[in-house]
């Protein structure tokens, strides 16, 4: 560790006096290497960022914005919609993440086991990641038209699903067995999950798989042959050296569930009724369907703000600082 | 108690029945996970009257007793037809044209978007990684923390701030302004970070000797970046180049929201149309799934290595 670290800095020093020697341009090089990307991030990031703030403490009237304080918040806040699109939220978060990480868990511990086929079998596990959510959508959307889709009859089987079958894109949810908390969801908040796990399933895949790599055989080996089971090695060797990167796999998951919108676009747009209108869907619909900007700002504020804290929790977990070296 | 404990022969007894069952399982799966690309594959080569079927079936090929018959399979590409609807056209080079809106407009456009801003983040990102890799200045910590947290910032909760800036930019009237250039600011704003920080651990892998002998043979720090760390850092480079195409070729809702000319709209937006316009030709729909994934999915097969580098790079670092 020490040799490469100590030549590093060795020419860095040399570099450096090297850099001193050149006239005023080359001195402040890195400067101008950085500006170019400063400037877009300035004007495409930061400027936009507080932009939506100060939109969310104003209205339009006409052609004028007037301040209008709190009152964009109060009323996004206060309203029916908001309320039941959060539990919508937590609903497919919580799915979606247990759908993604389970089967990503699964798939990569398989995988970890040096197969011939190894490279053939993430080529193809990895094609969904490609594809755009829009598609997707699409995709799916197409299997569960009712009648003409290629699972409607699965889905209209009415011994698989009593009483009637199941038609995703209009049954309504059962009665909530919490008042007020959309718990069970309508079929297609499932479907909706099943979607953007299967999309999402292949970047956790691959972070896992990647991480397995690191943890040494010898020790799985060695317990193993000391008798202890697959699953014991699995639940006291393997998760906790790799739990970091559950952690991190964990938080893009949510940052990604909480802001994706285009899969929801072309399957459900928040339907049938409002079962499916998360967050992301909901901030589209004031802002853009009910064109009403100054509210549409304040919950996009609420939606930057958990963003925010994910990220924060995500740098604390990857131990970034370290890394930045 | 003793006696329960499996002994070491029965583990690698055990070790060698597995990759049967392993390749099994993983087989099982991966067919479920292709599924639904299979059964847009199979409705696109069928016939109007093959999709409107009640039941469904997966195989356009029974005969008049529902019999399974190879001679029988309708396969068509008339949905394919109607997505590109080529047109007999003396003046192409080809001799005929696209005429469907698809191909005639939004792919156009997106190929445009996608190769700018790709060779935009492709310079910019080398740029950056160089400066954060190679120097030391004051605030160069902070500098690369704050960028890998605007990473993790998606898109959504700047659309309306941006959507507002593409009014009031629209509304200012400045010489030579394109809706095009703002679009292409976002995707690049956008695709940066990530690839800066790519970027950068691919030049900190390049020993820095390699410029202390360019220097010393009198090569200036411009030129060293160009003809020594470039070169090395090509896949790094191209996988930032790569990754930022796919993700632009993909992006639907700042193209839809941002673009207010319809002729200027982008391939997300043409399949979001698509939804509105063949209610009942699913086949149209299914055949516009594949040719537009198709490009991208092929582009990824060929350069998977370079993709999964990056994204391991990137994921290691959060």
């Amino acid at each position: 560790m020490a040799t490469p670290a100590q030549t590093a800095s060795t020419s860095t020093r040399t570099a450096s006096k090297r850099v001193r020697q050149g006239g005023f341009f080359n001195q402040t090089l890195p400067f101008w290497l950085l500006l170019p990307t400063l400037l877009i991030l300035a004007a495409i990031q930061f400027y936009p960022g507080f932009y939506s703030i100060w939109l969310s403490f104003h209205e339009r009237q006409g052609a004028v914005w007037n301040f209008v304080g709190l009152r964009n918040f109060e009323r996004v806040f206060g309203s029916a919609i908001f309320r039941e699109s959060v539990g919508h939220t937590v609903v497919f978060l919580i799915g979606y993440i247990v759908v993604t990480m389970t089967a990503s868990l699964a798939i990569a511990l398989l995988l970890n086991r040096k197969l011939k086929l190894s490279g053939v079998y993430i080529s193809l596990i990895f094609i969904p990641w490609v594809i755009a959510d829009v598609i997707a959508g699409l995709v799916f959307g197409l299997l569960v038209v009712p009648d003409y889709g290629l699972l409607s009859p699965i889905l209209s089987n009415p011994t698989l699903f009593p009483p009637n079958g199941l038609s995703i894109p209009s049954d309504p949810a059962p009665r909530p067995w919490i008042p007020g908390f959309p718990f069970p969801p309508a079929p297609a908040m499932y479907y909706l999950i099943l979607a953007t796990s299967w999309r999402a399933l292949p970047f956790v895949t691959l972070l896992i798989l990647a991480a397995l790599k690191t943890v040494p055989q010898e020790i799985i080996e060695s317990a193993r042959i000391d008798g202890a089971s697959s699953a014991q090695a699995l639940r006291f060797i393997t998760l906790p050296l790799i739990l970091p990167t559950l952690v991190v796999a964990l938080f893009s998951l949510i940052l990604g569930g909480m802001n994706g919108i285009g899969l929801v676009f072309t399957l459900t747009r928040g339907g049938p009724g409002t079962a499916t209108e998360v967050l992301s869907f909901l901030l589209y619909t004031i802002g853009f369907s009910r064109l009403e900007f100054g509210r549409a700002a304040a919950l996009s504020v609420f939606i930057a703000v958990i963003n925010l804290t994910l990220i924060v929790l995500t740098l604390r977990f990857s131990r970034t600082e370290e890394r930045a070296a | 108690m003793q006696a329960s404990l499996p002994s070491s022969q029965d583990y690698a007894a055990r070790k060698r029945l597995q990759p049967w069952l392993v390749n099994g399982a993983m087989i099982l799966i991966v067919a479920l996970l292709m599924l639904p690309i299979a059964l847009t594959l199979s409705t696109s080569f069928k016939r109007e009257q093959d999709v409107l079927r009640k039941p469904p079936v997966l195989f356009p090929c029974d005969g008049p007793n529902g019999q399974f018959r190879l001679s029988e399979c309708r396969f068509d590409v008339e949905g394919y037809e109607r997505v590109i609807a080529p047109r007999p056209d003396p003046n192409s080079p080809l001799g005929f044209s696209l005429t469907g809106r698809m191909f005639s407009t939004y792919v156009p456009n997106t190929l445009l978007y996608a190769f700018v801003s790709s060779a935009l983040v492709f310079v910019l990102s080398g740029f950056a990684g160089y400066a954060f890799s190679r120097y030391r200045f004051r605030g160069r910590r902070a500098l690369m923390v704050a960028i890998l947290a605007i990473t993790g910032i998606p898109l959504l909760t700047n659309l309306l701030a941006l959507y507002q800036m593409a009014v009031d930019l629209r509304k200012a009237g400045i010489p030579g302004y394109d809706e095009r250039m703002f679009i292409i600011a976002v995707y690049v704003g956008f695709q940066l970070p990530f690839s800066v920080w790519i970027v950068k651990g691919f030049f900190d892998t390049i020993p820095r000797e390699l410029e202390e002998a360019a220097f010393i043979d009198g090569c200036t720090p411009i030129g060293a970046l160009w003809r020594i760390v470039v070169p090395l850092a090509m896949p790094g480079l191209l996988a930032a180049f790569l990754l930022c195409f796919v993700n632009v070729w993909n992006e639907f809702i700042a193209g839809y929201l941002l673009i207010t000319k319809r002729d200027l709209r982008t391939v997300m937006f043409g399949m979001y149309d698509f939804l509105s316009q063949n209610i009942i030709n699913y086949q149209v729909v299914a055949a516009a799934c594949v040719l537009i994934a198709a490009p991208v999915v092929i582009l990824f097969l060929f350069t998977r290595k370079t993709f999964f580098q990056a994204m391991t790079e990137g994921a290691v670092k959060g």
